[in-house]
């Protein structure tokens, strides 16, 4: 089975520090696979320990995303595609675009894998965009993933249900975190995983014309939320009924 | 703060400039991998609720001890002070694994320095890999600074070597696949490798200990114990001197993990201070305890760089003996004092806590183990006298 797992070099948003103005400082901010991703690259992984074949990390990004595909292969995709591009993440369809351009560039394959959004801004507009631009069939949301032959079995975590769905490859799937627990490659899996191959595709190459940004950030503000820290003393049961009578007070009970 | 925090990486960018991003990013998801899989399971190895051996198996086939084993042993063939970073962020993690794995490397780092090829390649691998584990075997119930006074024996008698006696204080005792054993032969003190399990080979009950509580602690006794001649490592009566050039590295690595401990106990005490309040306001804003912040934050700092230092004197090849104990003394009374002063800091929850005593328990040990500050200071001073001004 050929796999291609979309991943996105995102802002490390442990790491994210607001300015002076309240917005977050994302010049020079650090960065990292999106958490999510993990769990698409380990999907792909397993599939593939069941089904052999090949994994193909895929990643549209600056240069540096090169770090994040290094992840992907660290963990056991067998070679990376990068499209670079300096295009904002909050432009879903280009990017949407651009993967599913270099996809078919890098393909045939029978599943794309993404995850239900990225950590840093999850839209989780990609996925059904990159199955839209392919013309192939998306399954959303999936919480367990199997492929029969030609045709793909998942569960999609809904929101208070699960459905059941089958679909024929190829597909695109976007996988929840609950799907599995992902790996963690060894250090020396890290260091092997510089001599995979990378290819890098242009925009020219993949004849994706450039175009203005459809979408454009024009605020973005960090949350703030001021704790009260209050600390319940006493014996079990004192510091108990002092909890309901600080959550009675704050009208939440 | 991530275990393999900002200020490391900055270290790590002056003393390696040309690798720093791939060592970073090596020691980084090391440290992602303690943090999730290790950190959370610590107070309770502590307590005894739960048992280390799973966690420090997964933790060595992510491949700690492989950071500065050579390739050709499928090692990774890193410079050491990456491996003493490894350890500093152990100690943070969980101490009494860190102990329990810089004792095991200590024995890869002897095989490496004095085995035979034939000892390396049958053993270092599968010893840095975590397929097996090995313990470190001279303290003796009568001697422990005085190594060279050892009572052990081991004794010819045609293809083997017969040993006879114990060791005290055996850290993985009992846990343990390959034993490094010192023992007296006709021509002084040797060193022999032993396999477990082997009928000559006996382990007491687990000792209760002040603290490393998670990592398992026996005497271990030799009666009639057999091991092939060909588990000699180098050659005999030279064991004294092996065993003092393996703790020389070792003391780097047990700095490191003192200053671990240290930051963990500061980390808990910052974020304490400035939750709990006193007179109305939180007790960080209140200048002794400033003084103690800024006490604790500089010797951490201090001990991190005398580690460094002593883990890239010995990268280079040079002599590190002194610098491995003064780095050694220091980290280890500086991290009883920090983690005192974080008891101090958070008060009677201090005295009363397991998870926050526990640190100055566990930093308890190493100010007498694997080198007495006494033995230390005795070192670095007749080093210093020695030189001429």
């Amino acid at each position: 089975m050929r796999i291609a797992v979309c991943v996105k070099h995102a802002v490390d948003e442990a790491e994210l520090k607001a300015g002076s103005d309240g917005a977050p400082v994302l010049a020079g901010a650090a960065c990292k696979m999106s958490t999510f991703d993990k769990n698409a690259v380990e999907e792909a992984l397993r599939l593939k320990s069941a089904h052999s074949g090949e994994v193909v990390a895929v990643t549209a990004g600056p240069a540096d995303a090169r770090r994040t595909l290094k992840e992907a292969l660290a963990m056991g995709a067998d070679r990376g595609v990068i499209v670079g591009t300096d295009a904002p993440s909050a432009d879903t369809s280009r990017t949407a675009g651009l993967l599913a351009a270099a996809v078919r560039k890098a393909g045939p394959f029978d599943l794309v894998i993404c995850s239900e959004g990225s950590s840093d801004t999850y839209s989780g507009q990609v996925p059904p965009m990159l199955a839209e631009a392919l013309g192939v069939p998306y399954v959303g949301y999936a919480r367990k993933l199997q492929v029969d032959g030609s045709v793909a079995r998942a569960e999609r975590l809904l929101e208070d249900s699960v459905e059941e769905v089958e679909a024929p490859v190829p597909l695109v799937v976007s996988v929840v975190s609950e799907i599995n627990e992902p790996r963690y490659p060894t250090l020396i899996q890290i260091m092997q995983a510089s001599k995979k191959q990378v290819e890098e595709y242009s925009q020219d190459q993949l004849g994706v014309p450039t175009r203005p940004a459809s979408v454009r950030v024009t605020h973005m503000a960090m949350q703030t939320s001021n704790r009260k820290r209050v600390t319940v003393e006493g014996s079990p049961e004192e510091a108990a009924s002092r909890l309901v009578q600080a959550l009675e007070r704050e009208g939440v009970l | 703060m991530p275990l393999y925090s900002s200020e490391h990486r900055r270290l790590t960018e002056f003393y390696h400039p040309e690798k720093h991003e791939e060592f970073s990013g090596l020691l980084s998801s090391l440290g992602e991998y303690m943090e999730k899989e290790l950190s959370p399971l610590s107070p309770r190895f502590d307590t005894g609720e739960a048992k280390m051996g799973p966690a420090r198996k997964g933790l060595l086939g992510q491949g700690i001890c492989q950071i500065s084993v050579p390739a050709e042993y499928g090692g990774l063939g890193l410079p050491f002070s990456l491996y003493a970073n490894a350890i500093e962020m152990l100690g943070t993690s969980d101490a009494s694994t860190a102990l329990s794995v810089e004792i095991h490397n200590a024995v890869i780092e002897g095989l490496l320095k004095f085995g035979s090829p034939a000892q390396k390649k049958e053993s270092v691998q599968a010893l840095a890999s975590g397929e097996r584990l090995a313990s470190f075997c001279l303290t003796e119930p009568t001697s422990g600074s005085d190594s060279r006074a050892m009572a052990t024996s081991a004794v010819r008698d045609g293809g083997d070597y017969v040993i006879d006696g114990s060791k005290m204080f055996i850290t993985n005792a009992g846990e343990a696949d390959t034993y490094m054993v010192f023992a007296r032969t006709a021509k002084g003190p040797s060193c022999l490798l032993v396999g477990a399990p082997n009928p000559g080979l006996k382990f007491g009950a687990d000792i209760r200990k002040l603290g490393m509580r998670g990592s398992r602690t026996s005497e271990v006794s030799f009666s009639g114990c057999r091991t092939p001649a060909a588990n000699l490592v180098g050659e005999e009566g030279k064991g004294a001197d092996y065993a003092h050039s393996i703790l020389h590295g070792a003391r780097i690595v047990v700095a490191a993990l003192n200053v671990g401990i240290a930051r963990l106990a500061y980390e808990k005490s910052i974020a304490y201070a400035k939750e709990r309040k006193a007179f109305g306001e939180p007790i960080a804003g209140f200048q002794l305890i400033r003084e103690k912040i800024a006490d604790m934050k500089t010797s951490i700092s201090a001990a991190r760089l005398l580690y460094l230092h002593a883990a890239l004197l010995r990268e280079r090849g040079l002599d590190y003996a002194s610098e491995a104990s003064q780095a050694k003394v220091f980290a280890t009374e500086m991290s009883l004092k920090v983690c005192d002063d974080a008891i101090q800091i958070h008060g009677g929850y201090g005295y009363t806590t397991d998870d926050l005593h526990r640190h100055w328990r566990d930093a308890r040990l190493l100010t007498i183990g694997e080198g007495t500050s006494e033995v230390l200071r005795m070192l670095i001073a007749s080093r210093e006298l020695a030189k001429s001004l």
